[in-house]
């Protein structure tokens, strides 16, 4: 029995004990001589960097309890009781090895009286709880896991089944299929038409609709050849720029893309853009997929041959730095340890749909991860600094009121600065420095409570914060430098602590940074002075795991085909779903492999297959059995994810700009806070656009009329929808990705919550996404596009319509829709006109069910 | 049979099916041509309801029992020993004192609350079978965590359609993101799904006075109502043909259905969502004052006027009550911003007559622990939990089951969330284990096959 899954309950509180000892045991010599000489001088001189009150551990050092004292940070114990020369903090403050306290050097007497403590033994009152590890998952448990639970043994290569038909299967996919239904007596739907799958091609591997030339051409060929019809459009859609948006898209989804922090203090991202263009441009390249990996978990450490490789490398970091965060809090260390778990969360979800950090706090429950499996991991990642801020200026480090964690950026080796970052004369950059120092001057003799009021004091702290975040990011010339987020390791790498219940207070002893155990048999490959996330990288991109490659096919099978062969696609522990086409999965998982980690040629093989084009239609005896198509009797009809509606749109209406729009909204506001909707202080901008409107009316504003209320109103209305970017006509990928605050073209339907590690999108229909298509002024400015353009090419009344109905779905409509459209037209126009008549038409094929479903 | 596909299929012409089965709060229940039609139709309970609507404050994060509902004296006595599963136990940093009546013991965390005890109905024996926040709020929403199912509200709809079919049934009051299927339909069809009203849109929170404009994109800038119409008309005629070439694909019969209601909701939601008419009284009954309590008091009026309205299932949100740390402080904060609403919304039900058929109810996915998590914290406790319920059917100033003396686990009366959801489809006139839906061969319902209906609550 697989025993180790149902240890859910046992383990849960049992996992570690607390051993407090008595501070009795001090004389009250030793009592006296540690309060008079040696905490008052801790206090003073050290806790301001190395306490949990101050917030501070440098080095990964507390000396704020005698427990950690003892632990010590990074560079080992800080103080061995009895041994005064072994202690690194007699030589710290002697100045010999460190420079302790850095800026003035303790007095002779104070540094005798360090030396004569630790002579004593160090006595010390200062008792914090010391946990022991004490796991209920035993290596047995483990093992057994590993040898059980598929998912856990490595992928095995499968010949495929042999089946009863020979004609029917294209593919090895084929075999794997039909052979499973044959099982099941389940009969597989015929083809579909070419029109449809032609469609299916387009919105899969482009996310766009195929062209009116294309739905000709692909049916002109399919009656030649089927088989070469297919393949020879595949490959075209492979190598188009449009596939990387559309792939790179739902990469984004599973890593959690976004271009802000979220949470109450929402500060931007202004350089997450990089690594979107990153990711689109790795997707278009077909970059090996095991590369992809490591240079996203560690690209700060793989070796580059040029800045070009070194800046690249450096941008794919950002996935760990691209996480929701809560600048807000308060306490340094326990930020420091939310980072980590965030990022050790995404790396085991995103690539390996394996959730180690629920070990954070408790052994697994469900899962054989033991907890300190997790901080073994958290070792790999505490070692490395993340850039996800704003540098600080020469003037010091400023932020927002309540942003209490900052961040800097890391700066590229090559010379391409945020296309939005301006230039300053030497005379502005002059007059901004004078502002800024001023202001701060300003600031420091208010004082903390100084007279000005709370509101004005917040003011003047947020103007400072702006003014310093402008002036940071250029050079002494005033020009801007090239930055982007990412990580970078620190000096020497340490073992991270363990936390008994996850909590920062409660440490128990430094766990060897490694790998979680049951995913790896070999020992721990971590050498002493690596921080070992090179390796992780390594490890995780490759097949010496028995994961990421199936997690990998796993989520290309399901945009192909609509649903995964495992549905949890983040989870492939004993809570997750079990495949239903073990061997098939296993079977693309090392053909991935073996062609190189090649996406492009797994999606080829995909699309080609028999399977990929068999039509939706409906079998009652088929759904009697398997109600949820899990067995692929049909095609599965899909709703369009929202990008792709929004981009229809736009290719019907040959609006859609293909040029990838260089940088984002985000990066064009730079590094704000987000209000209200709103990138930068609503306030401010309100100010700004009712002077403005003031100023072109040349009216004296007059408080109370009519005129300021609407015009109030129309600043609401373009402030508060200016994220929704309804003027924008560059491809949906390039949208801002602003958490909490997302476009409501997306947003309506059913975007993936950017904060939140989203391998399967929900699929909702709801009466909000009808308001949105009957009333939303992106989907009306479409619409009037589209029949403009119809307009402009087609004369007769039924040439147009054809023409709609092949822009909209990829057919011609049929005799009776085509007498419908034309009863419409002719009665609407009466009152409308015919070109408004036309563009309402337009907009009814937008809102049908048919524009948004793929068959 | 007569389908719902079939139904959407064959009115080809004019109106939709909607209209042309003649508004359905104007048709008869027992008119079973009309409820065939049109799915939001009311239909007869299978016995005389105690309830008409549900209004479900959502209190996302598990708030703690312990420091609200469930006064445990013995807490306090052990406070600072071990828990019997590790742990310091930590006594509640608040009061607790007897209110009304009945006499309830309810914690200085909810002080106007408290002064409604003689309304509500304590459960102080809740259980669920979920530790964590996804699955225990999905079990809490469909009974289960593993799959996919319809939600309470959804089955609620689905068994008792609505009594205002220009406003959507189910309406779940600015949920969080990515919480979709709580509220969803599942296998259900989709006009049965909860639809999100509020939430996302940054202009409610600039435009705090302009709360009607909340409600996305519910007015086309260009055309008439009739033009509207016709549009509508020619769009449900393609979609119509659709369905005719197509076999069970429930996508399209859910298109269908929502743009209908999305036309007459057009009409009807600005008007409810505006609450400029409400007089200065009422606005201060629910802590409408420009302070903490603004937010969640103006969703508790807007639910008011959701029932008023007539809708039959309304859920409000209101968090995070997940404090590991910082209870003392983060808990209070919570409390405080939603006390004086809740208060207000079952005194203003109570003056306009409406609270004797409307079932308010209140609980998180779980309780949290006795023992503390850190210095001032408390973990997830789904064995034994506090919700209540107020109002439609149930007695007031009334406790029902108990936990053990700490407050771990039930101990008296358990009441798993299978037995709370029984109770709730009780209430409302409908029988748990007939409530059923033939998905694939199988009939399922909410409860699964569990749930034992808490009579002992019933007024």
């Amino acid at each position: 029995m697989n025993g180790w899954r149902y240890l859910a309950l046992i383990v849960a509180v049992a996992g570690f004990s607390i051993d407090v000892p008595a501070a009795e045991n001090l004389t009250s010599d030793q009592l006296q001589f540690f309060e008079s000489k040696i905490r008052p001088v801790l206090i003073a001189e050290c806790y301001g960097c190395h306490s949990d009150e101050g917030g501070n551990v440098r080095g990964g050092l507390r000396l704020d309890t005698k427990q950690f004292t003892l632990l010590g940070g990074s560079s080992g114990p800080a103080v061995v009781p009895g041994e005064p020369d072994e202690s690194l903090m007699l030589s710290a403050i002697k100045h010999d090895d460190f420079v302790m306290p850095p800026k003035r050097k303790l007095s002779d007497a104070q540094i005798d009286d360090f030396r004569r403590w630790i002579e004593m033994g160090a006595p010390d009152p200062r008792e914090s709880q010391v946990a022991t590890v004490q796991s209920s998952i035993t290596g047995d448990d483990i093992r057994e896991a590993r040898e059980s639970f598929w998912a856990y043994r490595m992928p095995q290569p499968t010949s495929p089944p042999s089946v009863n038909d020979d004609l029917w299967p294209k593919t090895e996919i084929d075999r794997f299929i039909l052979d499973k239904l044959q099982q099941s007596g389940l009969s597989i739907a015929d083809d579909a038409e070419p029109d449809k799958i032609v469609r299916r091609l387009c919105f899969d591997l482009v996310g766009l609709p195929p062209t009116p030339e294309q739905v000709q051409s692909f049916r002109r060929q399919w009656e030649i050849d089927s088989d070469r019809a297919i393949g020879v459009f595949v490959d075209r859609l492979l190598e188009s720029k449009q596939f990387g948006e559309r792939w790179g898209r739902h990469w984004l989804d599973v890593v959690r893309y976004g271009e802000s922090t979220g949470s109450q203090v929402n500060m931007t991202f202004p350089h997450a853009w990089r690594y979107r263009d990153f990711v689109i441009d790795s997707f278009n390249d077909d970059k090996p997929f095991d590369r992809f990996i490591q240079q996203q978990i560690a690209g700060d450490l793989i070796p580059a041959k040029s800045d070009e490789q070194w800046t690249e490398n450096l941008i794919a970091t950002t996935f760990l730095a691209i996480g929701p965060k809560n600048l807000n809090e308060q306490n340094r260390i326990q930020f420091a340890a939310d980072l980590v778990d965030e990022q050790i969360d995404a790396v085991t979800r995103v690539f390996l749909g394996t959730s180690v950090a629920c070990a954070r706090c408790h052994d697994h429950k469900f899962d054989p991860i033991p907890q300190s499996d997790y901080y073994a991991m958290a070792g790999l990642f505490s070692n490395a600094t993340t850039y996800f801020g704003n540098p600080p200026s020469e003037y010091g480090n400023f932020s927002e009121v309540q942003a209490n964690r900052t961040s800097s950026l890391m700066v590229l080796p090559v010379d391409d600065p945020n296309p939005f970052d301006r230039q300053y004369a030497s005379v502005e950059l002059a007059r901004l420095k004078t502002e800024l120092s001023d202001k701060i001057r300003e600031q420091r003799q208010s004082g903390p409570q100084g007279n000005a009021n709370q509101a004005s004091r917040i003011r003047l702290n947020n103007e400072i914060a702006d003014l310093s975040a402008k002036v940071a990011v250029v050079d002494g010339a005033g020009r801007p430098r090239s930055y982007c987020m990412g990580v970078q390791e620190q000096s020497t790498p340490s073992d991270a602590t363990f936390l008994v219940r996850g909590e920062i207070d409660l440490p128990g002893p430094k766990i060897p940074r490694g790998l979680p155990k049951v995913l790896t048999d070999s020992a721990s490959p971590i050498a002493n002075d690596s921080s070992g996330r090179l390796e992780l990288a390594r490890w995780i991109g490759s097949d010496q795991n028995s994961l990421t490659a199936r997690v990998m096919v796993n989520r290309i099978w399901q945009h192909m085909l609509g649903r995964a062969i495992v549905t949890s696609t983040d989870n492939f522990g004993s809570t997750g779903q079990s495949p239903s086409h073990p061997e098939l999965l296993d079977h693309l998982a090392v053909r991935f492999v073996e062609s190189g980690w090649s996406v492009k040629d797994l999606i080829r093989e995909i699309a080609n297959s028999h399977v990929y084009r068999i039509s939706s239609s409906f079998n009652d005896d088929n759904f009697q059995v398997d109600p949820d198509n899990a067995l692929v009797w049909r095609a599965n009809q899909r709703r369009l994810d929202a990008e792709a509606i929004r981009d229809a749109m736009l290719s019907a209406s040959g609006q859609l700009k293909f040029e990838r729009p260089r940088g984002s909204e985000v990066a064009k506001a730079g590094y704000v806070r987000v209000r209200g909707g709103f990138l930068g202080d609503p306030r401010e901008a309100i100010q700004r656009m009712v002077s403005t409107a003031q100023a072109r009316s040349r009216q004296p504003f007059r408080f109370g009329t009519r005129n300021r209320d609407s015009m109030m109103s129309d600043v609401y209305d373009r402030m508060s929808n200016a994220l929704d970017m309804n003027d924008a006509t560059y491809r949906s990928v390039y949208l801002p990705v602003v958490r909490d605050e997302l476009p409501r073209s997306l947003d309506v339907f059913d975007f993936a919550d950017p904060s939140a590690v989203i391998g399967t999108r929900e699929e909702s229909n709801t009466a909000n996404q009808s308001l949105y298509m009957m009333n939303n002024p992106f989907v009306i400015a479409q619409s009037q596009a589209m029949a403009r353009r119809i307009a402009n090419a087609y004369e007769r009344p039924t040439e147009r319509i054809d023409a709609a109905f092949v822009l909209a779905f990829g057919r011609t409509p049929s005799h009776h829709e085509r007498t419908a459209a034309a009863k419409f037209l002719s009665t609407f126009s009466i009152g409308a006109g015919q070109p408004e008549a036309f563009a309402v038409f337009c907009q009814s094929l937008f809102a049908t069910a048919e524009f948004r479903y793929l068959d | 049979m007569f389908s719902r596909r079939d139904a959407l299929q064959q009115l080809s012409a004019g109106f939709g099916y909607l209209a042309f089965a003649g508004i359905s709060s104007q048709a008869s229940a027992k008119d079973e041509s009309a409820v065939s039609k049109n799915p939001l139709a009311p239909k007869e309970p299978h016995f005389p309801a105690r309830a008409k609507r549900v209004i479900f404050l959502c209190m996302q994060g598990g708030p703690s029992h312990v420091d609200t509902f469930d006064y445990k004296p013995q807490l306090i006595t052990d406070h600072g020993k071990r828990g019997k599963y590790g742990g310091q136990l930590l006594k509640s940093p608040w009061q607790f004192r007897q209110h009304g009546e009945g006499g309830l013991w309810i914690s200085d965390l909810f002080p106007n609350v408290a002064k409604q005890a003689d309304h509500l109905s304590l459960i102080r024996s809740m259980q669920c079978d979920q530790p964590v926040h996804p699955g225990a709020m999905t079990q809490m929403h469909t009974g289960t965590a593993q799959f996919i199912r319809p939600s309470l509200g959804a089955w609620t709809l689905y068994g008792l359609g609505t009594e205002n079919d220009s406003l959507p049934g189910f309406i779940s009051l600015s949920p969080p993101p990515g919480t979709a299927r709580n509220y969803g339909s599942s296998f259900l069809p989709a006009i049965y799904s909860g639809t999100k009203v509020g939430g996302g849109a940054g202009a409610a929170r600039i435009m705090q006075n302009d709360s009607g404009r909340s409600v996305p994109d519910i007015k086309n800038p260009r055309l008439t109502p009739a033009q509207q119409r016709a549009q509508l008309d020619l769009i449900q005629s393609l979609n119509r043909d659709k369905l005719g070439r197509d076999d069970h694909q429930p996508g399209v019969e859910g298109v269908i259905e929502s743009y209908e209601l999305a036309f007459r909701m057009q009409d009807v939601m600005p008007e409810l969502m505006d609450t400029s008419g409400e007089s200065e009284s009422t606005l201060s009954m629910y802590g409408i004052d420009g302070g903490t309590t603004d937010g969640f008091g103006k969703q508790c009026l807007l639910a008011r006027r959701f029932v008023e309205a007539g809708v039959r299932f309304i859920e409000v949100t209101h968090g995070n009550w997940d404090q590991h740390v910082r209870l003392s402080t983060d808990h209070q904060a919570r409390a405080e911003a939603c006390d004086k609403p809740i208060a207000g919304l079952l005194q203003d039900l109570q003056q306009r007559g409406l609270l004797k058929e409307t079932l308010v109810i209140w609980g998180g996915e779980f309780g949290r622990t006795p023992a503390a998590q850190g210095p001032d914290g408390r973990n997830h406790n789904n064995k034994g939990y506090t919700t209540w319920m107020a109002g439609g059917g149930v007695k007031g100033g009334f406790s029902y089951g108990a936990t053990d003396e700490h407050g771990y686990e039930s101990v008296e009366n358990p009441c798993h969330i299978h037995d709370w959801h029984a109770t709730i489809l009780h209430l409302m006139g409908l029988n748990h284990k007939k409530l059923t839906y033939q998905y694939a061969g199988r009939d399922f319902r909410l409860t699964d096959v569990h749930g034992d209906v808490v009579k002992d609550i019933l007024a």
